[in-house]
């Protein structure tokens, strides 16, 4: 996939590369994610969980920044086989062992 | 010539005492043919061939059972995917909502401006919950 990066040079959040980074995703921003839901459950009026959902936005725009600074070549590929095979995580198992080496989860 | 100067006999009366011509056996006849049958009852018994048909079936099972769970690892980490990116798509559509709404409140208001008994831009359903809008007014591309 020829550019999944913005003109600022971030990553743009794709189906492919949110679906490619969900596991940093589920682990990194889950307190984020969880409040969100949390608030959402108690009211679902998109006014009343516009902070919390800016929460979420920020800490996953941040982390797709910070993955593809720190593993630019891993995310790339496995960005582009996702791209390739649309989002079949059964079909992208080297390039995900190569980008879960390259930036562990934890 | 006829059968009779060819096959005559001296002293023939007739033609019926001539000497038969026939297709017949061999001296000594044939050799004997066995017609009778031969099925032996040798082989797997009754009891060894139910177990063994239990057995495959019993494994196939047992594989289906370990594909299943296979692929169910691979459902379930397809569902924590998109349970993890869920949060930001539905924030960011929040934001996009947020903003439309706004600008179809003023846009209500503008025109309900001259109409007395309208009171506020905002007139849903009494029930106090938030029902998203049913118009279809907000994506008109989509819809």
């Amino acid at each position: 996939m020829s550019s999944h990066v913005g003109p600022s040079g971030e990553p743009v959040p794709t189906s492919s590369v949110l679906m490619a980074s969900s596991k940093h995703i589920g682990s990194r921003c889950h307190s984020e994610n969880v409040a969100f839901l949390k608030c959402k459950k108690k009211d679902p009026n998109p006014e009343k969980c516009l902070d919390n959902g800016r929460e979420v936005t920020r800490c996953v725009l941040g982390l797709l920044k910070d993955i593809h600074q720190k593993c630019t070549k891993q995310m790339d590929d496995y960005v582009g086989c996702m791209y390739y095979y649309t989002n079949e995580f059964d079909m992208c198992r080297k390039e995900q062992e190569a980008f879960e080496k390259a930036c562990p989860l934890e | 010539m006829t059968e009779a100067m060819i096959r005559k006999k001296p002293g023939m009366a007739s033609v019926k005492d001539m000497p038969l011509l026939q297709d017949g056996p061999p001296p000594g006849g044939f050799a004997p043919v066995r017609y009778a049958r031969r099925i032996p009852n040798t082989g797997p018994s009754a009891m060894a061939i139910f177990l063994a048909a239990f057995g495959a079936f019993s494994w196939g099972m047992y594989q289906v059972g370990q594909g299943n769970k296979v692929r169910r690892a691979l459902k379930e980490e397809k569902y924590a995917a998109r349970r993890a990116i869920l949060p930001v798509l539905q924030a960011e559509e929040d934001e996009r909502f947020v903003k439309e709404w706004k600008k179809y409140l003023e846009y209500e208001a503008e025109v309900m401006k001259d109409v007395p008994g309208w009171k506020v831009g905002e007139n849903v359903y009494h029930s106090g919950r938030w029902v998203p809008p049913a118009s279809g007014e907000l994506r008109p591309e989509v819809w």
